[in-house]
């Protein structure tokens, strides 16, 4: 995913950049792109997670709440 | 951007007011609120009270369907009234109407602690093995809080105020006046606490099980 695939430029407040450069030293990731990459990887599942929409639909549906 | 260059929200007729949440956070509470305020409430009164909701849902069935339904013109029947639409179905009302929210918000545990006692008492408890535990389900529910943010940045017809159900049950005159402020100030906050009963805060943290907050 990362390297030679087409890239973007995001701006990080520098603060939260330096905090984010020193975590991805400590914990061994080669870049700091490569460790923001895995860490939003890893959040993105949440949202774009299919399952876990369906276990809230069943969810509502058991309370009454939609249809 | 248009629209915010010929009238803004003026263009989209009055706002209609939506009370939402997850299920089981105090929308009901808001609701009678609303009522006693004054506000004409947009319900039909079909899912009536019960041992849940003691002072009734203030619901109207066809907001149920708004996932499915494609003609959602209905909508516009709201407009200068109150509806409750859950947090899941607010991504389907239609973009033709100015929206009001006032975003009911509870404790995650609290509110599944809440919905597993209710799905107890409907009858809907069975099948447990299949569906997911209640960590699981915080987490989805909080992904799913977090996307209707975002999308409440995003829609130029969205106003919205978050009120916690605790603030409401604890302090009501101030979440009184802040939804009175949010609505334009023209509403009578001393009627609004009329509606707010504190026993029916029953799920709270601090009484849970450490785990399996069901029952």
């Amino acid at each position: 995913m990362l390297g030679f695939g087409k890239t973007q430029a995001i701006k990080l407040d520098r603060d939260l950049f330096d905090r984010v450069k020193k975590i991805a030293d400590i914990a061994g990731y080669a870049t700091v792109e490569e460790f923001v990459a895995h860490v939003l990887e890893k959040e993105m599942i949440h949202f774009e997670d299919a399952k876990s929409d369906e276990d809230i639909r069943n969810k509502l549906r058991g309370l009454g709440y939609i249809s | 951007m248009l629209k915010s260059l010929f009238g803004g929200r003026k263009s989209y007729g009055e706002p209609i007011v939506i009370v939402s949440g997850l299920p089981r956070s105090g929308t009901s509470m808001m609701m009678k609120m609303l009522d006693a305020a004054g506000i004409p409430i947009m319900t039909d009164a079909i899912r009536t009270a019960d041992v849940d909701n003691p002072n009734g849902y203030y619901e109207f069935e066809r907001v149920k369907d708004l996932e499915k339904e494609t003609d959602r013109s209905w909508v516009r029947e709201a407009r200068g009234k109150a509806l409750k639409v859950i947090s899941w179905l607010l991504k389907d009302l239609p973009d033709d109407n100015a929206y009001d929210i006032i975003f009911m918000r509870r404790d995650i545990d609290e509110v599944l602690a809440s919905q597993n006692k209710m799905l107890v008492n409907r009858g809907e408890s069975g099948g447990e093995n299949d569906s997911p535990g209640d960590e699981m389900m915080a987490d989805a529910y909080r992904s799913h809080l977090a996307s209707v943010r975002i999308m409440g940045k995003k829609k130029p017809n969205w106003r919205l105020i978050e009120i916690r159900y605790d603030d409401s049950v604890r302090d009501p005159a101030a979440v009184a006046r802040s939804v009175n402020a949010f609505l334009g100030g023209k509403y009578d906050e001393r009627r609004m606490l009329t509606a707010v009963d504190s026993k029916l805060y029953r799920n709270r943290k601090d009484q849970l099980p450490a785990a399996g907050t069901a029952g």
